[in-house]
C-alpha cells in the first residue's frame, strides 16, 4: 500500500515475514526484529536500524541515531502553503490571545498590530501583511487557540 | 529545623526542592494550579494545595493564596525556587510578617539589588567593578555629553529594568535622542520608573558568573563562576563551568569581587554576582545579582561538591555554614543543556502538547532535572523547560563528549525540543575553543550556520513511521501514549484540534 508523509510517497507491502518498501524508485527490503513500548529494531537491507517512534493522529514522531523528526500523514495531495489562506491570518504558535487590538470593519495598515498571542511567556504581535480591512474575527481575548489557527481574516 | 516547607513554584525545581526536603527529614507541601493537577511536583510532595486558574497571577503569583496555603498547612517556611515570587521583597517581607520563613535572603538585600543603578552606584563604592557609564542623568544633554565620554556604542537601560526591556543599543549620537525617549516609555510602561543609566556597550562579550553562598552569621564565600554565554535573547541555552576563559588569577580577582559585592548588601543564603567578561582584555564588569537560586545551579554542585539546596535550608534555619573559601576546589568539568519546548526551526517559537515519549537519558556522571514524563502535559502557561541534562566528567573534552552522548539517547516525542539546536553548537569549533559570546547564537543563526537545512525525511524514518500502525498494533504495548481511536485504519487523516 502507498502511504503519504508530507509531500513524500512511501510504498511498502507485506513479503513473508518481512516487508519490502519502495520510495524514489529505491526498494529495500525490511524485517522487524522487535516492536514494543513504541520502540521499534529493524533489518533494512541487513543493515540494524533502532528507531523510536510514536503516533497521534496523523502526526508520527520518529527518533533514528538521535535525531528527531515529525512526519503527518496526508490523504496524498501535495501540501500548498499553509500560511497565505486568502488574507487570513494564522497563529504562529499554540497559546492565547492577549488582547485583539482591532475590531471587524478596521481598515489596517500593513504592519499594524491587530492582535498580541503569549506562550511560555514570550509574546508576539500578529502584524497585518498589507493595507486592507477586517473581515472576520475568529478569536477574542484570552481564548486559547492552537498552532496555525485562523486568527483574523482580512480584504483588501 | 523546620518541620515542613511549601514550595512556592513548580516544574522542576519544585521536584529539586522536594528532594532536599526529604533527604533532610523535612515534609513537604506543593502549591499547583488547574493546569499543573497532574504535574510530578504536586504528586511528589506531601500534601498539594490548589491555588487557582492556570494564569500565574491567579496561582504561582498570588502572594494571598501562597501565605494562606502556608498557614493552613503549618508549613514553618517558604523556598521560592527562582522565576515567580523568588526575587521579589515585598513578598519575602510579606512572608516573614506572617511569622514564616523566607529561604532566601532578606527582603532589603533583594530590594538593594533589586534597582540597577542604585546597586551599581552601592556597587563602585565597594570597589567592584562596573561597567564605565553613568547614572541619575536626566535631560538629552547630558546623556550626549556622557555617551560622548563613554565612546560609542552605549548602552541604555531602564534603571528598574531586567529581561532586556527598556533597554537600547546606541552606535551614533544620531540616534541617542530616539533611543532615550523609546526606552524611556517601555521603562514606564515595565517597570514604572523611567529612570535610565548609560553605560559602555559591550559587543562581544562573555556572560560570567559566581555564585556566592553565606549565613546569617557573617560568613560567605563564592563556589566559582559558571560560564552563561551561549544564550538566545537573554535565555540561556547552555552553561558550563569551569570557564575555559578564566586564569587562576582573574578567577581569584573575580571570586573577590564577587564576595565584596554580596557583603556591601549584608547577603545570606544562595546568590549569583553576574560579571560581562571582556576575554581581548581579560577584564570584567559587575552587571547585576541574582538574589535567588539559579538554574544552572547543579553544574556549581557538581563540581563544588555541595548540595545548595540542602544548605540553602540549613542556612535559613539559622544554621553556621561550617566551610570557609579555603575548602572549596573545582573538581572536574560540568555542563548543563536545557531541554526547551521549542522550534528551532519555527522560530524558536513555543511548542506545545502531550508527551508521548519522553526518556531521558542514564549513565556515569549524567544527571537530569526534570518536571515531566510520559503522559505529562506541556502547556502554554508556564516556561519551556522540559529539563535539564547536567553532566559532570574529568574535564572539559569529555564534559563535551559526554553531554554529546546523552543528548543523543534523550528521546521526546509529542513536542518539538531544541536538542539538536544543542549538539549543532555543542559540535561547533567556536563551542570547542570556548570562544562563545553573548551574541554569538543570534550571529550564526543569521548567517544560518547553526540551523541544518530543510531536509526531506529520510528513507528509514518513513519506513519507521509507516510501520508503527502496523507492527504496533498486535503487539501488547502500544506506544507509551496514543491518541490514535482506530490504531487499525492506516489510512486516517483526522485533523486533530485539542485544547
Amino acid at each position: 500500500m502507498k502511504i503519504n508523509f508530507d509531500t513524500q510517497t512511501l510504498e511498502i507491502n507485506p513479503s513473508g515475514d518481512n516487508y519490502v518498501a519502495t520510495m524514489d524508485g529505491k526498494t529495500v527490503s525490511v524485517q522487524v526484529i522487535r516492536a514494543e513500548d513504541g520502540r521499534m529494531d529493524l533489518l533494512i537491507d541487513g543493515q540494524r536500524v533502532n528507531a523510536h517512534v510514536s503516533s497521534d493522529m496523523a502526526k508520527r514522531w520518529v527518533t533514528i541515531n538521535g535525531q528527531t523528526i515529525m512526519l503527518t500523514k496526508t490523504s496524498g495531495a501535495k501540501q500548498g502553503v499553509r500560511h497565505d489562506h486568502a488574507g487570513g491570518l494564522i497563529a504562529p504558535m499554540p497559546g492565547q490571545v492577549r488582547s485583539v487590538a482591532v475590531g471587524v470593519g478596521d481598515i489596517v495598515k500593513k504592519g499594524q498590530t491587530l492582535l498580541t498571542m503569549e506562550a511560555m511567556k514570550m509574546e508576539i504581535r500578529i502584524q497585518a501583511l498589507k493595507d486592507g480591512t477586517v473581515k472576520t474575527l475568529h478569536v477574542s481575548q484570552g481564548q486559547t487557540v492552537e498552532r496555525e489557527q485562523i486568527l483574523i481574516e482580512m480584504e483588501d | 529545623m523546620f518541620n515542613k516547607i511549601l514550595i512556592a513554584n513548580r516544574g522542576e525545581i519544585a521536584i529539586r526542592i522536594i528532594r532536599a526536603c526529604r533527604e533532610l527529614g523535612i515534609k513537604t507541601v506543593a502549591v499547583y494550579s488547574s493546569a499543573d493537577q497532574h504535574a510530578q511536583h504536586v504528586q511528589l510532595a506531601d500534601e498539594a494545595i490548589l491555588l487557582g486558574d492556570a494564569a500565574p497571577k491567579e496561582s504561582y503569583l498570588n502572594v494571598d493564596k501562597l501565605i494562606r496555603a502556608a498557614l493552613d498547612s503549618k508549613a514553618d517556611a517558604i523556598h521560592p525556587g527562582y522565576g515567580f515570587l523568588s526575587e521579589n521583597a515585598s513578598f519575602a517581607g510579606t512572608v516573614e510578617s506572617a511569622g514564616l520563613t523566607f529561604i532566601g535572603p532578606s527582603a532589603d538585600s533583594i530590594r538593594a539589588m533589586g534597582d540597577k543603578a542604585e546597586s551599581k552606584i552601592l556597587m563602585k563604592q565597594s570597589g567592584v567593578p562596573t561597567v564605565p557609564g553613568f547614572e541619575g542623568l536626566t535631560s538629552d544633554e547630558d546623556f550626549k555629553k556622557a555617551a560622548k565620554e563613554i565612546g560609542y556604542p552605549v548602552l541604555i537601560k531602564a534603571s528598574a529594568g531586567g529581561g532586556g526591556k527598556g533597554m537600547r543599543v546606541v552606535n551614533a549620537e544620531s540616534e541617542l535622542s530616539e533611543a532615550i525617549e523609546s526606552a524611556r516609555r517601555e521603562a514606564l510602561n515595565s517597570f514604572g520608573d523611567e529612570n535610565l543609566l548609560i553605560e559602555k556597550y559591550l559587543a562581544d562579550a562573555h556572560h560570567v558568573e559566581f555564585q556566592v553562598f553565606g549565613d546569617k552569621h557573617g560568613n560567605l564565600v563564592h563556589l566559582f563562576e559558571r560560564e552563561c554565554s551561549v544564550q538566545r535573547r537573554h535565555q540561556k541555552i547552555i552553561e558550563e563551568t569551569p570557564s575555559p576563559l578564566l586564569t587562576p588569577e582573574i578567577r581569584a580577582k573575580m571570586g573577590e569581587a564577587a564576595v565584596a559585592a554580596a557583603k556591601a548588601v549584608n547577603y545570606y543564603n544562595a546568590g549569583t554576582i553576574e560579571f560581562i567578561f571582556d576575554p581581548i582584555l581579560s577584564s570584567f564588569y559587575f552587571l547585576e545579582m541574582n538574589t535567588r537560586l539559579q538554574v544552572e545551579h547543579p553544574i556549581t554542585e557538581l563540581t563544588a561538591g555541595i548540595d545548595l539546596v540542602q544548605w540553602q535550608i540549613r542556612i535559613a534555619a539559622g544554621e553556621k555554614f561550617p566551610f570557609t573559601q579555603s575548602d572549596f576546589h573545582q573538581h572536574g568539568h560540568a555542563i548543563e543543556c536545557r531541554v526547551y519546548a521549542e522550534d528551532p526551526s519555527n522560530g524558536f517559537l513555543p511548542s506545545t502538547g502531550r508527551l508521548l515519549q519522553f526518556l531521558e537519558p542514564r549513565g556515569p556522571g549524567i544527571r537530569v532535572d526534570s518536571g515531566f514524563k510520559a503522559g505529562s502535559d506541556v502547556t502554554h502557561f508556564y516556561d519551556p523547560l522540559l529539563a535539564k541534562l547536567i553532566v559532570h566528567a574529568e574535564n572539559r573534552d569529555a564534559a563535551i563528549q559526554r553531554m554529546q552522548a546523552a543528548l543523543h539517547e534523550f528521546i521526546v516525542h509529542g513536542v518539538v525540543t531544541n536538542i539538536d539546536f544543542m549538539q549543532a553548537v555543542l559540535k561547533h569549533e567556536d563551542f570547542a575553543q570556548g570562544k562563545v559570546s553573548t551574541r554569538w547564537v543570534e550571529k550564526n543563526l543569521e548567517l544560518g550556520s547553526l540551523l541544518p537545512e530543510q531536509q526531506v525525511p529520510a528513507f528509514e524514518n518513513l519506513i519507521a513511521a509507516a510501520l508503527a500502525d502496523v507492527v504496533f498494533v498486535g503487539a501488547k504495548a502500544q506506544p507509551a501514549v496514543s491518541n490514535e481511536t482506530d490504531p487499525f485504519n492506516p489510512w486516517k487523516q483526522t485533523k486533530n484540534y485539542r485544547n
